[in-house]
C-alpha cells in the first residue's frame, strides 16, 4: 500500500535525521548508536551533574534551573546540583564551564547573547569560544521592547522616527542589552536619540521615566509587563519577525524597515540584531564532550521542555520558554557570530560605546 | 499595592510558617550577641548576611532585622548587670542601670529596660507606618541629582556625628568611596584599581568587606586582649526567684511611665530619620529629656528608673526612623542600616522609590519584624536574664575560633571564592587598626556602600541636567545644608583649639 510505504519512509527518515545531521557520527550504523544511547543512560543513572549558573541565586537564570532540574532528573536519571558562580557579568561561570572536564558531568546555563557580544569586542578575561560549546538547548530568548512613558507625549514609533528634538532614552551599563538595543535601533533607523546609560537596573530606568527625566528605554518584555499593564508605559516597538501574541498593537522592527531611508542597510543591521537576540539563554556543556553523552542530555532537555507538567510549573512561575534544540542552537550561534564585516564593525563600536 | 493591602500582607507574611521561625532564631541570636559586650548590632547583622543567599526574601528580611532589633535589648541587660554596655547604643543606660543594680534592684531595671525597648520599637514602627504615605510622595522628587547630593549629605553627617573625630571620620568616609571604585567602571567599562586581578573585576564584594571590618576586626581585638569579654566582672547576683519577681515589676513600671516612653520614643524616631545620628546620641538626648522633665532630677545617675526607661525606649524607636530613610532613598544612615541595605541587595529586594511604591508589603513586613522581634526579645530576655548573663564569661580562646569559622565560611560561601576570605582578612586587619587608631569604620562602610550611588547618580545628573543641576531647588537646599553643617563643625573645632591655646597661655 502506498500509504504505509510513505509512513515507513517518514519514520525511517525521522530515525535517521538526527544521525544524518549529527555530522561525523552519521556514518555509524544505527545499532551502534542505539548502544551508545543505552551506554549513556547507564552512565548517567545515579550520577551527579554540576549545573553552573553564572548569576546569583534568586535571579531568572537560577529560577529556570530550579524549575527544570526535577524534570531533567526524571528523564536522565541523574541528579542536578545547581552551583551559582556569579561574577564578571556571567563570564566567570562561562569560563568555568568552558574549562570544565569534558566528561558530560558539568553543564551550564549561559547568557548566549552577552557571550557573543563579549567575543565580538574581544573582552579581556574571556577564556571561552562561544562556537565551541556543545549546546544542549535554548531555554528562552527574550522579546525586546522599546517602551515610552505615557506622560512623554510620544505614543508610537513613527513619532520617535520623525522627532525634531532629541529623544532621551535610558539604558543600564555600557555594552548591556538595553544599551546595545538603543544604539543599534538608533543606527538602523537613523533615530534622533540621546542615550543615557549608567542606570542601575531597569526599574531605576522606569522611575526616571515616571519622573519625566527620560522618554523611554529598551528592555525585555518580561521586565516591562507590569508597568505596561498599569498604563504607565506603552510598547512602541518589539523585536522579532512576527508580532508577539501579547503585543498585537506594537510593530516589529522588521515591519519598520520600510520607513527607513536606506532600507538595504537597515535590513542588514536588523537581521544581525535579530540573530544576536535569538541566541538567548542557552544550556551548554564543555567542548569535546563525547557525542553520545551530548545526544543523551539533549534528549532529556527536549523531553523536559515539552513535558506538560513542567509547562504548568513554568506558567505558575510566570516564566516563558522558547525552546530550540541543541542542533538548532549551533546554527543560531553560527549565524550570530558570522555577521557581515561592516555590520560587525558597527556592533563592536556600539558595544564599546563609540557611537 | 495599597497601604492597607500592604499592611495585611506584611503581617501575614511575618507570622507565616515560612518566615516566623527565622524571625525567632534571628531575634534570639541578636539578643545573645547583644548580651556579649563588644559584639555589637552590626556584628550580629554581619554574621547573618552569609546565610541570606539561600533564603527567600521574606525569611531573609525577618532573620536579618530580627537579629538587628533585639541587639539593643541584650545590650541593655549587660549594661545593667555588668556595668559594660553590650553595644555602643546602650551607653546611656549605664548612667542609671548599674546604680539600680547596686541597690539590689537589678531585676526591676532589666524588666523596665526590656519593656521600654519593646514599647519604643513599637512606637518607631508605627511612626514608620505613618510616614509611608508621605514618603511615597516625597521619593518621587528624588532623581539622580537629588540622590547624589543627599548621599553626600548623609556621608557628611555620618562622618561628623560619629564618636570619632571629624578629620579621621572624613578620611574613612572618603576612603570608603574610593573602595567602591574598585572594579569595572559602570560608565566606561574601564577596569579601575583591580591590580590586574580577575577577581576584582566586579569590585570588592560587600559581604567579605563587612565581615572583615566588623566581625574579623572584633576577633582580632579579642585575641589581642586575650581576656573574657566581660572582663571578669561579676554581677551583684540576686536569687533567681527574686529577680523574676522584680522583672515583672519592672515591666509594669515601664507601662506606668507611658507618657515618658512616648516622648522619648518620639525623640528616638525623629533622630533616626537623620542619617548618621544612630541610636547612641538619641539615647543620650532622651536621657537628658527624661532628666529635665522629671520631678526627681537629683536621683538621676543614682539609680532612677526613669533614666533607664527613657534611654532604652529611644534606643529602639530609632530603628523605625532609620529604616524610613534607608528604604525610601536607599541611603543608609548607620553602619547597621548599611549592612541591612547590603542584605536587601543580596535578597534581591530593591530599595528606593520602588519599594515604597510597589512593594509596600515588604516595608510592613519589616515593621512587623521589628515589633515581633522585640516582643520575642522581651519575652526571651525575661526568662533568660540569669542564664544569658553567663555567656559573657566565655573565654576568648573558645569564642574566637568558633566565630572565626562562621565568619570565614560566610565570606567564602557568598561567591564560592577563596579570594574573598583574603578580602575578609585584609579588611579585618584594616578594621582592627581603624578601631585602635580611632578611625570610623561606620563612615568607611557607608562610604563604600554609597560609593556606587554617588558615582552613578553624579554621572546621570550631569547627563540629564548638565553641570548646573546643583542649582535646582532640592539639590541646592541639600548642598547648602551640607556645607553649613560641615562649616559649623569645622568652626567649632577651630574655636575649641583656640580656646585651649588661650587657656594654655
Amino acid at each position: 500500500m502506498k500509504k504505509s510505504r510513505v509512513f515507513a519512509l517518514s519514520v525511517s527518515a525521522l530515525i535517521l535525521s538526527p544521525i544524518m545531521f549529527g555530522g561525523l557520527t552519521a556514518c555509524q550504523p544505527s545499532e551502534q548508536n542505539e548502544n551508545a544511547v543505552v551506554d549513556a543512560a547507564s552512565f548517567y543513572k545515579g550520577k551527579k551533574i554540576k549545573w553552573i549558573i553564572p548569576y546569583s541565586p534568586g535571579g531568572g537564570y537560577d529560577e529556570y534551573a530550579r524549575l527544570l532540574s526535577p524534570y531533567l532528573r526524571k528523564y536522565s536519571g541523574a541528579r542536578f546540583d545547581i552551583l551559582n558562580l556569579p561574577g564578571a557579568g556571567g563570564m566567570r561561570g562561562a569560563n568555568e564551564l568552558f574549562t570544565s572536564p569534558s566528561d558530560g558531568l558539568t553543564i551550564g546555563m549561559i547568557n548566549g547573547s552577552a557571550l557573543v557580544t563579549n567575543e565580538l569586542v574581544g573582552i579581556k578575561g574571556a577564556q571561552y569560544k562561544i562556537g565551541e560549546f556543545e549546546f544542549l538547548c535554548r531555554v528562552v530568548s527574550d522579546i525586546h521592547v522599546l517602551i515610552v512613558s505615557t506622560r512623554s507625549g510620544y505614543d508610537s514609533f513613527e513619532q520617535i522616527l520623525n522627532a525634531e528634538e532629541e529623544v532621551i532614552i535610558g539604558a543600564t551599563g555600557l555594552g548591556g542589552s538595553t544599551y546595545l538595543d538603543a544604539v543599534i535601533s538608533k543606527e538602523a533607523f537613523g533615530l534622533n536619540l540621546k542615550i543615557i546609560h549608567g542606570f542601575d537596573s531597569s526599574s531605576v530606568i522606569r522611575q526616571a521615566m515616571l519622573r519625566g527625566n527620560i522618554v523611554g528605554s529598551w528592555g525585555s518584555w518580561g521586565s516591562a509587563i507590569d508597568a505596561v499593564d498599569d498604563g504607565r508605559h506603552i510598547v512602541v516597538l518589539q523585536s522579532g519577525t512576527e508580532r508577539n501574541a501579547d503585543l498585537p498593537d506594537a510593530p516589529t522592527v522588521f515591519e519598520m524597515i520600510e520607513k527607513s531611508s536606506n532600507q538595504e542597510r537597515t535590513l542588514a543591521i536588523v537581521t544581525a540584531w535579530e540573530s544576536l537576540n535569538a541566541v538567548g539563554r542557552v544550556v551548554a556543556t564543555a567542548p569535546g564532550t563525547p557525542a553520545e553523552k551530548v545526544e543523551f542530555l539533549r534528549a532529556a532537555f527536549e523531553k523536559t521542555m515539552h513535558d506538560p507538567e513542567f509547562l504548568k510549573d513554568l506558567k505558575q512561575a510566570g516564566r516563558t520558554i522558547s525552546y530550540a534544540s541543541g542542533d538548532e542552537m549551533s546554527n543560531i550561534v553560527a549565524r550570530a557570530t558570522a555577521m557581515p564585516d561592516d555590520i560587525e564593525q558597527l556592533f563592536v563600536r556600539a558595544i564599546k560605546g563609540e557611537l | 499595592m495599597g497601604i492597607i493591602d500592604g499592611l495585611v500582607s506584611g503581617f501575614f507574611q511575618a507570622v507565616s510558617l515560612e518566615v516566623f521561625p527565622f524571625l525567632l532564631v534571628g531575634a534570639v541570636f541578636g539578643l545573645v550577641i547583644g548580651v556579649i559586650p563588644g559584639l555589637s548590632g552590626h556584628f550580629a547583622m554581619a554574621m547573618v548576611i552569609p546565610f541570606l543567599y539561600a533564603m527567600e526574601p521574606g525569611a531573609g528580611i525577618a532573620f536579618l532585622l530580627g537579629a538587628h532589633s533585639t541587639v539593643a535589648q541584650g545590650g541593655g541587660l549587660t549594661a545593667i548587670l555588668f556595668s559594660t554596655p553590650g553595644t555602643g547604643q546602650n551607653a546611656a543606660t549605664l548612667l542609671d542601670g548599674p546604680p539600680m543594680r547596686d541597690q539590689g534592684l537589678a531585676g526591676l531595671a532589666t524588666g523596665a529596660a526590656l519593656a521600654s525597648c519593646f514599647l519604643g520599637a513599637v512606637f518607631g514602627a508605627v511612626a514608620l507606618a505613618l510616614l509611608i504615605p508621605v514618603l511615597q510622595q516625597v521619593v518621587l522628587f528624588f532623581g539622580p541629582p537629588e540622590i547624589f547630593v543627599l548621599a553626600i549629605l548623609a556621608l557628611t553627617f555620618v562622618a561628623v556625628l560619629g564618636k570619632e573625630d571629624l578629620t579621621r571620620s572624613m578620611i574613612a568616609a572618603l576612603a570608603g568611596l574610593l573602595l567602591a571604585m574598585v572594579g569595572l567602571d559602570n560608565v566606561t567599562n574601564q577596569e579601575r584599581f583591580t591590580l590586574g586581578l580577575f577577581e576584582l573585576r566586579d569590585g570588592l564584594s560587600l559581604v567579605p568587606v563587612i565581615l572583615g571590618l566588623f566581625a574579623v576586626a572584633e576577633m582580632f581585638d579579642l585575641w589581642v586582649r586575650r581576656d573574657s569579654r566581660a572582663g571578669g566582672m561579676q554581677a551583684n547576683r540576686l536569687s533567681a526567684k527574686e529577680t523574676q519577681k522584680q522583672i515583672f515589676q519592672g515591666i509594669t513600671e515601664a507601662f506606668k511611665h507611658w507618657w515618658l516612653v512616648l516622648r522619648c520614643s518620639a525623640i528616638g524616631a525623629a533622630m533616626g530619620l537623620i542619617p548618621g545620628l544612630g541610636s547612641a546620641p538619641a539615647a543620650f538626648v532622651a536621657y537628658g529629656h527624661a532628666k529635665q522633665s522629671s520631678k526627681n532630677k537629683d536621683t538621676f545617675g543614682k539609680g532612677n528608673i526613669e533614666g533607664v526607661i527613657g534611654s532604652e525606649a529611644a534606643n529602639d524607636a530609632v530603628e523605625g526612623g532609620a529604616l524610613a530613610s534607608t528604604l525610601a532613598f536607599g541611603i543608609p544612615g548607620s553602619s547597621s542600616m548599611g549592612i541591612l541595605l547590603a542584605g536587601l541587595f543580596i535578597l534581591g529586594v530593591e530599595t528606593g522609590p520602588n519599594i515604597i511604591t510597589y512593594n509596600v508589603d515588604i516595608v510592613f513586613l519589616m515593621l512587623f519584624t521589628i515589633i515581633i522581634g522585640n516582643l520575642i526579645g522581651t519575652i526571651v530576655g525575661l526568662f533568660l536574664v540569669n542564664p544569658l548573663s553567663r555567656a559573657t564569661s566565655l573565654r576568648a580562646s573558645i569564642l574566637v575560633p568558633i566565630l572565626l569559622v562562621v565568619v570565614f565560611t560566610g565570606a567564602y560561601a557568598v561567591n564560592r571564592s577563596g579570594f574573598d576570605i583574603g578580602v575578609a582578612i585584609v579588611f579585618g586587619i584594616l578594621g582592627y587598626l581603624m578601631k585602635e587608631l580611632g578611625y570610623s569604620r561606620a563612615a568607611m562602610l557607608i562610604g563604600f556602600v554609597l560609593g556606587f550611588a554617588v558615582e552613578k547618580n553624579l554621572y546621570l545628573a550631569l547627563q540629564l541636567s548638565g553641570p548646573y543641576f546643583l542649582l535646582d531647588p532640592i539639590p541646592l537646599t541639600l548642598a547648602i545644608v551640607t556645607v553649613v553643617f560641615l562649616g559649623y563643625n569645622v568652626w567649632t573645632i577651630i574655636r575649641d583649639k583656640r580656646r585651649k591655646k588661650s587657656y594654655a597661655r
